[in-house]
């Protein structure tokens, strides 16, 4: 085998195939991975970050911006369309050459895998990671009148997070150093996170240059599938409205939003299979997905358990009211289960039956249990509300 | 017994080596069903000690022909041992030295799957694992990956699980694929006669065994059934129990007789080879010498050491502070004190008897100043009573309680029982007995 081949998957034999109606061309241009060519409703973000990442570039010198924001809010999409835009000017010899790399901290096996990456990204060169980091030390430290600046994108940053925090701490350091020309941007989730989890030199060094997305707004979601769309007339109006006034309220994640979308298309077009409708995706397709996708599954699988094991959670919410507290043991539980068992005119089941069902629930989740070598004493707590059992057990 | 795919003559014989096992060795079989048809992935078969699990399993694997794997999970103290004796039994050692050194459970599968398609199964493997409870404390995933290792290699293999602890204690808490549960029910009276007179003596006829085998059971049946110990027992006693007819001082019909002569035998066996006090060998040395009159020193008898006599004094004063409520101390051990009566002035848990709550912890000062008391002379406080004390700790006759400081008023507990006691202070004349708030 070749030295240093090139890793390839093999190619599909045909082509894909292109999108042939409305639908599955709306589909298409919905998927999360398709990037669009502009990122609606993030203007002022792109703004900041590409006014931040230029004035670095031109003057020459490093800096840290930290990025935060819920999952699904635009951070990376945003900062790789900066990117895009500043190597577009590059080209146009408006600004400095400068480099562009990249690196995922849920990629990594270990933080330390950080340097090699880089270095790797850098220069091409494979080392330990202790070795890596040595050489990106001298590389950073080193005066080099010619050296281009690089920017560096570190994506889920909080696990880089050692206990001496040293792969944080580099991080932030180099571009301190007066011939570094390195711009670090770092994305995570929580806006609080130089506080809660870095020590104070490291923080201090991530600086104050900090920048958090706010959840999507139910008209900014709209705008998002609208731009995506382009024009592709597959969504009632309506529909639209009612999927990103649905996902604004609960996290505004605007993949979350597409993957509703994607999944509202195909229900309709297989609805529109079994009946001819207006082949555009209406209310009802959307109400369904939303029930498919946010509804919890617990109480489905409360109504579908057999007659023993809703017996059991019965008798589970009988004991709980019984002992005033949160918390039983199988034994107590399986005497209660007795009970009732007489109560609806079943035959009381053995232990060993008893002891099946509470683990047949448990290994669902919808009890938490000790493990099974305690038999009777095991003891037992529920997953659910009492709330949510008591209605899925009556609501028939 | 009738199972198709298997030779009749062989079956028969089988049912002869397996008396009081049919019904469960016609389950087993059918639901192995034919040797080249699929069988259930996991078989679950539990029972109490000697109810013939591995005994019928073993025999049903070896007769009928098939291809198989014992192993006994003790021995396996890594799955890496588990996986090595499967793949040796059933593709040879080729298969088995391509083992990575530390294999995981996906290497097993992966090699399983590799060789069982160049030689694919004719016939059901069988893979027994004997005391499974075993397997639950390895990986945690070994168990449930065990019960469906038909589906992960697509092979006709059949796990066959034995133990003595019931199915509900090994279901994981993530749930698993149910194995089918098999119950070996313990032999009853009948049961246990059938089997025993299996075994008689070539000399004597069988009937005479069966009513020796009776004579037995009537002695031991209520304390033990099992079957293994029985058959020892019998097997031991049995020369004494023919000794009239050797000596011709009765005939074989005489079983009254017989019974007379060995019932206060087989009742002496019973406190001393079943508690293993006296070992099989002097047991029948001791039939051989006719000096059963003596009543044999077992282990426990030996129960007492030769100590220093300080030591002695040492430890009664340790047990008499383990004992006694520190209450009452100034009653038992102080020069002047009046009459001695339980009063009330003790709190409600130290009243109820100390001898059934066990030993409690004493600081050093206490058995001191006990031991101080119960010894009439004079001692001077020398380091040889203080390393004693330590060597005390060192037999295990003492037990340091809470390792935090060694020098600082240290805690102890006293680990040994009261005959051990009293038999000590007989050799020093010391009456523990009157010292013991609990026998006041």
């Amino acid at each position: 085998t070749p030295r240093h081949a090139t890793p390839s998957i093999p190619s599909r034999s045909a082509p894909a195939r292109k999108p042939g109606n409305v639908l599955e061309e709306a589909r298409a241009r919905l998927h999360v991975s398709s990037v669009p060519e502009s990122l609606p409703c993030r203007e002022q973000e792109f703004q900041d970050i590409y006014n931040f990442v230029e004035s670095k570039v031109i003057d020459g010198t490093g800096g840290c911006m930290y990025i935060s924001g819920v999952p699904g809010t635009g951070k990376t999409a945003t900062v790789h369309e900066v990117i895009r835009s500043l190597q577009q000017a590059s080209e146009q010899d408006e600004i400095p050459q400068f480099r562009f790399i990249e690196i995922n901290g849920m990629k990594m096996t270990d933080p330390h895998q950080a340097y090699v990456q880089i270095l790797q990204k850098l220069t091409d060169q494979k080392a330990t990671p202790d070795h890596a980091a040595a050489l990106l030390e001298k590389r950073f430290s080193a005066p080099a009148p010619k050296k281009e600046t690089t920017v560096l994108l570190v994506d889920e940053l909080d696990l880089l997070w050692t206990r001496k925090q040293n792969v944080m701490y580099n991080l932030f350091d180099w571009p301190t150093r007066r011939n570094a020309r390195l711009v670090v941007l770092t994305i995570a989730n929580t806006m609080d996170l130089p506080e809660r989890i870095m020590i104070n030199r490291v923080a201090s060094r991530l600086g104050l240059t900090r920048m958090s997305f706010q959840p999507y707004t139910f008209k900014q979601l709209q705008q998002i599938i609208t731009s995506r769309l382009n024009r592709v007339k597959a969504f009632e109006e309506d529909a639209l409205q009612l999927v990103s006034r649905k996902v604004a309220a609960l996290s505004g994640d605007a993949r979350r939003c597409l993957d509703i979308c994607r999944r509202a298309t195909e229900i309709c077009e297989h609805s529109a299979g079994l009946q001819k409708g207006s082949g555009l995706v209406a209310m009802s397709h959307v109400m369904e997905t939303l029930d498919e996708m946010f509804s919890s599954s617990y109480i489905t699988a409360i109504r579908c358990a057999s007659l023993q094991e809703q017996l059991f959670l019965r008798a589970v919410i009988a004991e709980f009211r019984r002992l005033g507290l949160e918390e039983a043991t199988f034994q107590q539980v399986f005497v209660q289960h007795q009970a009732l068992c007489r109560v609806e005119g079943l035959q009381p089941a053995s232990v060993s039956e008893g002891l099946a069902v509470c683990q047949r629930l448990g290994s669902c989740r919808l009890l938490l249990l000790e493990g099974s070598r305690l038999d009777l004493l095991l003891r037992i707590r529920l997953n659910v509300s009492q709330d949510d059992v008591l209605y899925a057990l009556k609501a028939d | 017994m009738q199972c198709a795919g298997y030779p009749e003559d062989k079956l028969r014989s089988l049912a002869d080596r397996l008396p009081c096992r049919e019904t469960q060795v016609t389950t087993l079989l059918s639901l192995m069903g034919e040797p080249d048809q699929y069988s259930y992935p996991s078989i679950f078969i539990y029972g109490h000690r000697a109810t013939g699990k591995s005994h019928v399993v073993f025999s049903v694997m070896k007769d009928l022909e098939l291809p198989y794997t014992f192993v006994d999970c003790v021995e396996c103290v890594s799955p890496a041992l588990l996986f090595h004796r499967v793949l040796l039994a059933f593709f040879g050692p080729d298969a088995a030295a391509s083992l990575p050194r530390c294999p995981s459970l996906s290497d097993f599968v992966r090699l399983y799957k590799q060789m069982s398609s160049k030689t694919p199964a004719t016939q059901t493997r069988f893979i027994i694992l004997d005391r499974a409870e075993r397997t639950r404390d390895m990986d945690f995933s070994l168990l449930p990956a065990l019960l469906r290792l038909q589906e992960l290699v697509s092979d006709n293999v059949t796990v066959i699980l034995l133990s003595q602890v019931v199915w509900e204690k090994f279901r994981p808490n993530t749930g698993c694929f149910e194995p089918l549960l098999f119950h070996f029910p313990d032999y009853n009276k009948a049961d246990l006669v059938q089997i025993l007179s299996r075994d008689h003596h070539p000399s004597y006829t069988p009937e005479l065994y069966a009513s020796y085998i009776n004579i037995l059971l009537g002695v031991f049946f209520s304390v033990c059934r099992d079957l293994r110990e029985l058959r020892h027992l019998a097997a031991l006693n049995f020369p004494k129990f023919c000794e009239p007819l050797e000596k011709g001082e009765a005939k074989e019909s005489d079983i009254h007789k017989l019974w007379r002569n060995i019932e206060p035998h087989l009742q002496r066996a019973m406190q001393t080879v079943y508690l293993r006090e006296v070992s099989s060998m002097q047991w029948k040395e001791q039939q051989m010498d006719e000096k059963e009159t003596t009543t044999p020193r077992g282990l426990s008898a030996h129960a007492h050491i030769e100590l220093p006599y300080y030591s002695k004094f040492l430890l009664i004063a340790a047990y008499l502070a383990s004992f006694n409520p520190a209450r009452t101390d100034r009653r038992f051990f102080l020069k002047s004190h009046g009459k001695i009566k339980k009063t009330n002035f003790l709190k409600k848990h130290e009243k109820t008897s100390n001898h059934l709550l066990g030993p409690k912890p004493f600081p050093l000062d206490r058995l001191l100043a006990i031991f101080y008391s119960v010894v009439d002379s004079r001692v001077a406080p020398t380091a040889s009573i203080f390393s004693q004390i330590m060597s005390l700790v060192s037999l295990q006759l003492l037990t340091q309680i809470g390792h935090d400081d060694q020098l600082d008023a240290p805690k102890y507990k006293c680990a040994v029982s009261m005959d051990f006691i009293l038999a000590i202070s007989r050799t020093v004349n010391f009456d523990a007995v009157k010292y013991l708030y609990d026998f006041l």
